[in-house]
């Protein structure tokens, strides 16, 4: 009787925590998609900075305007001769490319989402701003000092990578680190973020993802950022893109 | 040089000493020997039609490129596309591995009414399993010229798995881990491996297993010939001793210097092993044939006789080494002169120095037999000398008909020699690395890389439209499948842009549909990150030289004729190195023998104080390389990196006979006075040393038959056969001139 009782608690005290942490696990990655996706929408300016591993750099410069998660317009300024490109991304992965010198847009469908977005490290699939909640069944891993460490398994076969480990903060729940695992389970790729805090939302300041294969890293860098500024879906249009 | 030989017997102790101290720390050395099988590292840096090669295969990667085949009967069947993603999975999570392109994985690039569609040829997550879905498959993949007889063959049999290796990846280790990585995976298709890493790998492996296998081989077959001939312990352990410490000090100098082993140099311990063994055979013969009560007296008189002909010979033997270095274009055939030259050389101060120390040091006299050894007078004297000296002096003319028939057929035979670069013909038939070179030419157009290199500005309408040209005329020799190139993509994404598959006239407009390039796996393959350089990737499908040959001099015409001020074109590949290659091994061939020729005749008649006799002693080894060269073009076997050698070998070891025929003849004819007395003795006495040299050098050579390397197994046979050739010239035909030479002076003299 008294044995029962015990395995009894024991069970249903285990039980408890163990839903508890999963329970976490998913609430951190609510808060998590919460931080970086609230804004209704986003504009300002963006630098891509490629560096090789020898060190070299190029940079891109492009403006963004971004409406909730799936609306989204990458204009490049530098260097000259991409000065003009465009790309606008709809939903349902319909994207549109814009090339001044052609004076025409032509849609892309890319299926193939683990290529790289125009010579950076992001993968297609990388810069989708579907939330991350929707995209990976998360496991709480531990507490380490200023952070939560979740590990992220991909939801469905279609992902190129195994698992995510996600730092995220704990007192402000955007993600500080985010470690790539291919099916090999290597580490394939690492990306940093440093977040801002401007006005009431927190702004990924800059990202830097690296490809440990390639030992290429990308940095992207946003500056002059307005959110809310009453964007509406008529500045995701195909006539806008070719402005 | 009694002098020389009291100093050795008293510092016996002290050079045993020396010896042992030496080979201990060069025995510990030969640990960090490492195995060299890139041959590409062997080009040479200062030609620059290979240091192109070399050059553009590590900046595009082109020569870190793998490939595994995949045949069956019909590539488009759900379980085989299944397989295929699965061999492209396995290599993609190999450490080491950088790219991989199959069927599965391949970018696709569409261009329709709406748009581009960017995605895969299939979807690896959902591989067509239908009918239908295979059939589609098929028919779009044989409507395009990118995948069709590239990544799938014409017949639809077979597929290729492409993957790079990261240029800081241990290549081999790698190469290792993905054969063994795919063979696990029990595929019921045939699975080939093919591309440099892949053979480097097997090479590598054949010449460990060549080591291993051949050496031991070697020591007890030349151990079974000396015990035989000497019926001694101390006859075969001498020799044996001193070639095995000979073979050590090299390779341990080998690793001081810091040289590895390679696919010539793998031969460097059977080479010394044979002619090492040689010099402590004649101080021994001396030894034995001389007549001294005093045990040490014998010793001393015996190596003061031996020591100039000993010195003649390895410095003969080292010369024939040298001489490649002068004359070959592979350095690693540089290296191998070298190191057995040292390695000979190292063997002669052994059997000059070690042998009689050690023998004095040990007491290891020869027991008092030699009574009874004379007394069986052994057979080799009885039956085959003293026969032979008989034949000799009664009917020169005979024999010398007898050579002149044989040089005649010889010389004849010269003129079919071929010559063989192909590295897959190093590989015998029914090696998988052949065998996978066989198909990958059937299936695939080869897998000689062919890169045409063009410096410009790589956006530039003007370079790319070059490059288009420039494909187009490849393309019309039937030896050309597919050819690849930035300006392909190019073409391919105006027309996704809507304006046709062609080069745009607008710079700017290439500019921005780079946009579209950038960053693909592809482009590194391609053009040079910083634009400007560019390739078009090509294979060639045929080895034969002559192809090769119209191939290369037809377009480096073109590309003089089509370089200019903005764009500079070059052609490079393994054709352009063959062609070198090929070149190189007749002009190498002719250098290399004149060389050693030359500084034979002038070092024997130096020695020998008489030009005539230097000449006299050349002429037996002459008529060994005519031999040598007549059995090549009769039987068919090629001159290659390997059998380049065997001439200027079979010069500087073959010369040795005649070398101790003519001191002998020297010795005795002083003793004598008469010079056909002095003959049948030379012939008597120095005839064994020359026929149990002859045997043991021919038999430890004749092992290489047993090599992994064809062309190894060739350099055997036909060092055999000169030995064979040199050691019975040396006692029939050198004779015979010295004969009439004789009898000439006799009548000159008893006229005046």
């Amino acid at each position: 009787m008294k044995i029962q009782t015990v395995v009894l608690t024991a069970l249903i005290v285990a039980g408890s925590l163990f839903s508890a942490n999963a329970q976490d696990a998913s609430t951190i990655l609510k808060k998590m998609d919460d931080v970086m996706y609230s804004p209704k929408d986003m504009t300002g300016k963006n630098k891509i900075i490629l560096i090789d591993k020898n060190g070299k750099q190029e940079i891109r410069e492009a403006t963004i305007q971004q409406k909730g998660t799936d609306k989204r317009i990458f204009r490049f300024t530098a260097p000259a001769s991409q000065s003009g490109i465009a790309v606008l991304s709809l939903p349902n992965d319909v994207m549109y490319l814009y090339l001044p010198a052609f004076g025409k847009e032509r849609r892309i469908a890319t299926s193939a989402k683990n290529q790289n977005f125009a010579g950076t490290d992001f993968s297609y699939d990388d810069m989708e701003s579907v939330l991350f909640s929707v995209k990976y069944t998360p496991k709480f891993v531990k507490t380490e000092g200023n952070v939560y460490v979740l590990e992220l398994t991909p939801i469905g076969s279609k992902s190129d990578y195994s698992k995510v480990m996600v730092q995220v903060n704990k007192t402000d729940y955007y993600p500080e680190l985010m470690e790539y695992y291919d099916k090999g389970n290597t580490k394939v790729k690492v990306a940093k973020y440093t977040f801002k805090k401007i006005g009431d939302y927190w702004n990924a300041s800059e990202i830097e993802m690296t490809d440990l294969k390639k030992n290429h890293k990308t940095k992207m860098q946003m500056s002059d950022v307005k959110y809310d500024t009453g964007l509406t879906d008529d500045d995701f249009t195909v006539r806008k893109l070719k402005q | 040089m009694e002098k020389l030989s009291r100093i050795i017997i008293k510092l016996k102790w002290i050079i045993v000493a020396s010896v042992l101290a030496l080979t201990i720390f060069f025995g510990y050395q030969t640990k960090f020997l490492t195995i060299n099988s890139d041959i590409l590292s062997s080009l040479p840096d200062d030609d620059p039609v290979a240091s192109l090669y070399k050059e553009i295969g590590t900046q595009f990667g082109g020569n870190d490129m793998g490939m595994i085949v995949l045949e069956t009967d019909n590539v488009f069947k759900a379980e085989v596309l299944q397989h295929i993603k699965q061999i492209t999975d396995s290599l993609k999570y190999t450490d080491g591995v950088s790219t991989v392109t199959s069927l599965t994985n391949i970018l696709d690039i569409k261009s329709s009414e709406w748009g581009i569609e960017i995605g895969k040829l299939v979807d690896e997550y959902n591989l067509p399993n239908k009918q239908a879905q295979l059939d589609s498959l098929k028919n779009y993949v044989f409507s395009k010229e990118m995948y069709k007889g590239a990544i799938v063959s014409e017949d639809g049999t077979a597929t290729v798995v492409m993957f790079t290796l990261l240029p800081d990846a241990d290549k081999q280790a790698v190469a290792k881990e993905i054969k063994s990585k795919i063979e696990n995976l029990n595929l019921p298709e045939k699975l080939y491996f093919g591309g440099l890493p892949m053979m480097m790998n097997d090479i590598s492996d054949l010449i460990l297993a060549d080591i291993v296998w051949l050496l031991p081989i070697v020591f007890v077959i030349i151990a079974l010939i000396l015990l035989l001939s000497f019926k001694s312990f101390r006859g075969v352990l001498l020799p044996l001793l001193t070639a095995g410490i000979a073979v050590i000090w090299t390779i341990g100098i080998m690793v001081v210097t810091g040289y590895e082993l390679t696919i010539i140099s793998n031969i460097i311990p059977v080479v010394l092993l044979a002619v090492g063994s040689a010099y402590t055979i004649h101080v021994l013969n001396s030894i034995n044939q001389s007549k001294e009560k005093d045990r040490k007296q014998a010793l001393i008189k015996a190596l003061t006789y031996i020591i100039v002909p000993l010195i003649l010979a390895a410095v003969t033997t080292a010369i024939g080494f040298v001489s490649f270095v002068f004359g070959a274009y592979l350095t690693m055939i540089k290296d191998f002169g070298i190191f057995t030259a040292v390695g000979t050389l190292i063997a002669l101060l052994l059997s000059i120095f070690f042998v009689p120390a050690l023998i004095s040091a040990f007491s290891m006299y020869r027991k008092k037999i030699e009574t009874d050894q004379a007394e069986r007078g052994n057979i080799l004297t009885h039956k085959i000398l003293q026969p032979l000296v008989n034949l000799l002096f009664k009917h020169p003319k005979y024999s010398l008909t007898a050579w002149g028939i044989i040089l005649g057929l010889s010389i004849s035979g010269m003129f079919f020699i071929k010559t063989s670069v192909n590295m897959a013909d190093y590989f015998k038939k029914d090696n998988p690395t052949r065998v996978s070179e066989d198909v990958m030419q059937k299936k695939f157009g080869g897998s000689l890389p062919v890169f045409v290199v063009f410096e410009g500005d790589m956006q530039s309408p003007e370079v790319l439209k070059m490059m288009i040209k420039t494909e187009h005329f490849m393309k019309e020799d039937p030896n050309i499948d597919m050819t690849q190139s930035v300006a392909d993509l190019v073409e391919q994404m105006n027309d996704a842009m809507g304006e046709g598959k062609m080069i745009p006239d607008d710079k700017a407009k290439i500019e921005q549909l780079w946009f579209l390039l950038d960053g693909q796996d592809v482009m590194t393959q391609l053009v040079s990150e910083d634009l400007d350089k560019g390739i078009i990737q090509s294979r060639f499908a045929s080895v034969d030289s002559k192809n090769i040959d119209e191939f290369t001099s037809k377009m480096n015409k073109f590309i003089q004729e089509n370089n200019s001020e903005n764009i500079k074109i070059e052609l490079t590949g393994m054709p352009s190195v063959y062609v070198k290659l090929n070149d190189s091994l007749i002009q190498s061939q002719f250098s290399s023998l004149i060389l050693a020729l030359v500084m034979v005749l002038l070092i024997v008649g130096l020695m020998l104080r008489s030009i005539s006799k230097g000449v006299y002693a050349t002429i037996p080894i002459i008529a060994t390389i005519m031999i040598l060269f007549g059995f090549m073009g009769i039987t068919g076997i090629p001159l290659d990196i390997a059998t380049v050698l065997v001439g200027s070998i079979a010069l500087g070891i073959g010369i040795d006979y005649s070398i101790h025929i003519i001191t002998g003849f020297n010795f005795h004819l002083k003793e004598t006075g008469d010079a056909e007395k002095a003959i049948e003795k030379t012939i008597l006495s120095s005839g064994k040393a020359v026929i149990i040299n002859v045997i043991s050098v021919a038999a430890g050579f004749l092992i290489l038959i047993f090599s992994q390397i064809v062309p190894l197994q060739n350099f055997g046979i036909l060092v055999a056969i000169s030995m064979f050739g040199s050691g019975i010239g040396a006692l029939t035909l050198l004779p015979i001139i010295l004969i009439l030479a004789n009898r000439k002076r006799k009548i000159v003299a008893n006229n005046h």
